[in-house]
């Protein structure tokens, strides 16, 4: 009459006996998979400003703002002046780094971004230069 | 003369068994539910609105965010309205590889319902066992789409990205096998238990007049012996090369839905296990296209199977890269309407039941 | 004033379970679900329920609008008291009983359905709605299994010839222990304790998925605190109330192991079927409350009369 309840403590017994699956994330890394979509990675010097990611941004998150080449042999050719992602509404999905033709743009796999402020989530060129942990190898399917 | 009143009790949009922000207004006659209403909305993002501005490829991360839990199954229903549209041929190897993801989500998905219905009928532990598999899931997910949830894996014309080097398919293979034996455990631990069928057998009747007629689909229509399953009704992508059944039952109540879901985990189980041995060894993954996406002028309305019923896109083309009109119909969303016919007369631990085999997903109702 | 003496010392060590409990409960609960449970605070997550403890006394008082306030502040003390006063009749050892009362058993059960009073004030002072169905259900639960409790300990009465707890000890010490020709009885006994107790797979009262957090819904800080003590002690009285009536109570399982001290073995057993009810809620689902219901009066309450009758036929034939 009641096997089905004695066969699941029988259950719930044998899995007090096994390994934990859980793993001790805050103190030990949780290790992503390479291809993991983290916050990006910005390599200012290798923009050459086409405002394609800005274009292609589901959410509208991306600003920039480019300035002539500071050498003059290369006319007409644009670099960064800002560059600034807004956390709040990034949703982290890929295609900005899609579109980038020279790859100035790409994700790691760090993800946390918890802060304190909405202020914080806005991170500009500098500090997306700076995090430069754990970047994706490979880009470009 | 004893007089009784009526109470009106709101449940949600925070109730623990609503899964998410979905509210219900009860009026009571002491434990009895005499007339219920649902108040949907609290999760709307206009996503077809939004999508009107959007190129093809930027809705792909909108429909993640539609039925989050079964996302590579809602990235494919958009990408197949375009290619329909378009009339494009998706190279082999991309075709396999969806199908792999999404017959796996279909199990993660419906992993999710199965622990959360659980937890519903007030069982903590099968959720947790069933966590620890969809975790392997997740994981197998991470590694070729880059994300955990929200895939935005499929592009229009293939896939964004061929498997890793390093034995994916290997690892899926034997997920599929481990698999199997977590299924059994499941049986012996919840469907054999008296208690869990007490509470599921006979509840939450309707018949197949009232499942057509409300236009249900997915396992809430098939559970009254309707065997109407996209999959193998009008069958897309490459659905038609595997050998797998609809299960179907007559009994049409949570029993029934229950094993049904059970059920489809382990049909799934056998589609990707076909897939993963038919695996082509090598090439495209994504058909020749231009990087700007503009579909010729004209109408399509393709649909799908999710986890929660059928999904159908309506894309509207004037040849411009945006859509002029898309439309999603939402499977969650239609099986909801048949919530307040089914509550009356029953009661609040019925309630919590009912609402949960229907299993909606809030992020698709509200859309 | 030694009494004085030992009740303060008693109540200390009725405390200090609590919290070891709760860790214990939590641990169990990890290990059954392939976690590892509490493992923060202190080593080996010892300190978490004390942690949990100075968190909740922390908390501000917070008194629903139009709840009647006087109840609602007197409805934890009412639960949780009669927790306490139970402890009076339980016999730990063979000349530890606080209370050596002829009608020890009557006593248990008089003083402790005090408690389901407490639990029904409360989700009625809160004037909450999920309180109120709550505290509904928990009226209607305790008091239907309140009697096969009562009828399937009846059995062991007519065994001992005595509601005395330690009487009931010693006939156990001529005989073998009741659980053994009281079988039916203790099945009986053991499934109305769960439900008396609102534990997993009878936690209706409470019902997360369904009722939110039942008549606790308006609690919180000392107040919530003082439900959850209730609880947890009342699974130590109602361990060593079974431990008592069906497993011997201080008696070694061999007159061989007489050496160890009776109230080691009392606590040990007392313990197991405090801890039990932790098994049953990692497993089983919740009933439904017309299930409950059905299952008290059509099936619990007719066996435990069957049972009363079979004993009383043994005892008076043979």
């Amino acid at each position: 009459m009641a096997t089905g309840l004695l066969k699941g403590l029988g259950v719930t017994f044998k899995e007090m006996l096994k390994p934990k699956v859980t793993t001790k994330y805050p103190d030990e890394p949780y290790p992503f998979p390479n291809r993991l979509r983290g916050i990006q990675k910005l390599y200012v010097d290798k923009c050459i400003v086409c405002n394609q990611c800005v274009n292609i941004c589901p959410t509208q998150c991306i600003t920039l703002k480019g300035k002539p080449h500071p050498d003059p042999e290369k006319k007409g050719r644009k670099v960064l002046e800002s560059f600034e992602i807004n956390f709040e509404i990034c949703i982290l999905c890929d295609l900005c780094t899609e579109v980038c033709p020279t790859e100035a743009i790409v994700m790691t796999s760090n993800v946390e971004l918890a802060a304190y402020s909405r202020d914080e989530l806005y991170k500009d060129m500098q500090w997306l230069d700076e995090n430069d942990t754990n970047v994706r190898e490979v880009n470009h399917p | 003369m004893i007089r009784t009143e009526e109470l009106v009790l709101n449940v949600g949009p925070q109730h623990p068994s609503t899964h998410g922000v979905f509210r219900l207004l009860v009026k009571i006659d002491g434990e009895t539910i005499v007339e219920a209403t649902p108040i949907i909305g609290y999760l709307h993002r206009g996503t077809e609105k939004l999508a009107e501005d959007l190129t093809y490829t930027q809705i792909i991360p909108y429909t993640d965010r539609m039925d989050y839990l079964s996302a590579m199954i809602g990235n494919y229903s958009l990408v197949h309205a375009v290619e329909t549209l378009m009339g494009l041929e998706i190279p082999e190897r991309a075709e396999y590889l969806r199908v792999i993801v999404m017959e796996l989500n279909r199990i993660a998905s419906h992993l999710v319902w199965f622990g959360t219905y659980l937890l519903d009928l007030g069982a903590l532990t099968p959720f947790l066992y069933a966590f620890r598999e969809r975790e392997k899931i997740l994981q197998l997910f991470a590694e070729i789409s880059g994300a955990r949830l929200t895939y935005s894996y499929m592009r229009v014309g293939g896939v964004k990205w061929d498997v890793p080097d390093d034995g994916w398919i290997g690892r899926v293979e034997r997920f599929v096998d481990e698999f199997q034996r977590a299924l059994e455990e499941f049986h012996t631990f919840v469907t054999g238990n008296e208690i869990v069928q007490a509470r599921l057998k006979g509840v939450g009747r309707y018949d197949r007049e009232t499942a057509v007629a409300y236009g249900l689909t997915g396992v809430n229509l098939r559970s009254t012996g309707v065997p109407y399953d996209v999959r193998k009704a009008k069958p897309y992508s490459i659905y038609d090369r595997f050998d797998f059944e609809v299960p179907v039952r007559t009994e049409g109540d949570l029993w029934a839905r229950y094993l049904l879901r059970m059920e489809e985990m382990e049909q799934s189980r056998r589609i990707v296990k076909q897939a993963v041995k038919q695996f082509p060894s090598g090439g495209e993954i994504m058909a020749r296209l231009p990087k700007l996406i503009r579909p010729p002028a004209g109408e399509v309305y393709v649909s799908v199977e999710m986890p929660r019923g059928e999904q159908g896109v309506y894309v509207y083309s004037e040849g411009k890269p945006h859509p002029y009109r898309l439309h999603f119909r939402r499977a969650s969303f239609i099986n909801l309407q048949i919530l307040p016919k089914l509550l009356v007369g029953e009661n609040i631990a019925n309630m919590v039941a009912i609402l949960g085999s229907i299993d909606i997903v809030l992020g698709e109702v509200d859309a | 004033m030694k009494v004085i003496l030992e009740v303060i010392i008693f109540t200390i060590l009725v405390l200090g379970y609590a919290p070891f409990a709760i860790y214990v409960h939590r641990k169990l609960l990890g290990w059954m679900q392939g976690r590892v449970g509490p493992n923060r605070a202190g080593p080996y997550g010892l300190l978490q329920t004390i942690a949990d403890t100075l968190k909740v006394l922390q908390k501000e008082e917070i008194i629903p609008a139009n709840a009647d306030t006087a109840l609602f502040r007197i409805a934890p003390i009412i639960a949780f008291a009669p927790a306490f006063i139970v402890f009076a009749v339980i016999p730990f050892a063979p000349s530890l009983t606080f209370a050596d009362l002829g009608v020890g058993l009557l006593f248990y059960v008089a003083v402790a359905s005090i408690s389901t009073i407490g639990v029904i004030a409360g989700g009625y002072a809160s004037n909450n709605k999920w309180s109120l169905i709550g505290a509904m259900r928990a009226a209607a639960q305790m008091i239907s299994y309140e009697i096969p409790l009562v009828l399937a300990a009846l059995g062991v009465v007519l065994l001992a010839g005595s509601l005395n707890l330690n009487t009931i000890v010693e006939a156990q010490s001529r005989s073998v222990w009741f659980v053994i020709p009281q079988i039916l009885g203790f099945v009986i006994f053991l499934i109305a304790a769960i439900a008396e107790l609102n534990r997993t797979p009878f936690d209706l009262t409470e019902a997360e998925s369904e009722l939110v957090a039942g008549y606790q819904t308006e609690y919180s800080g000392v107040r919530f605190a003082f439900f959850m003590l209730a609880e947890y002690v009342y699974l130590l009285a109602m361990g060593g109330l079974i431990a008592t009536l069906y497993f011997g109570g201080w008696l070694p399982p061999h007159p061989a192991l007489a050496f160890i001290p009776g109230i080691v073995w009392f606590l040990l057993k007392a313990l197991i079927f405090a801890f039990l009810p932790f098994w049953l809620q990692a497993t089983f689902p919740r009933a439904r409350v017309d299930q409950l219901m059905t299952f008290a009066w059509k099936w619990l309450i007719p066996l435990a009369m069957v049972n009363l009758v079979l004993t009383a036929m043994a005892k008076a034939w043979i």
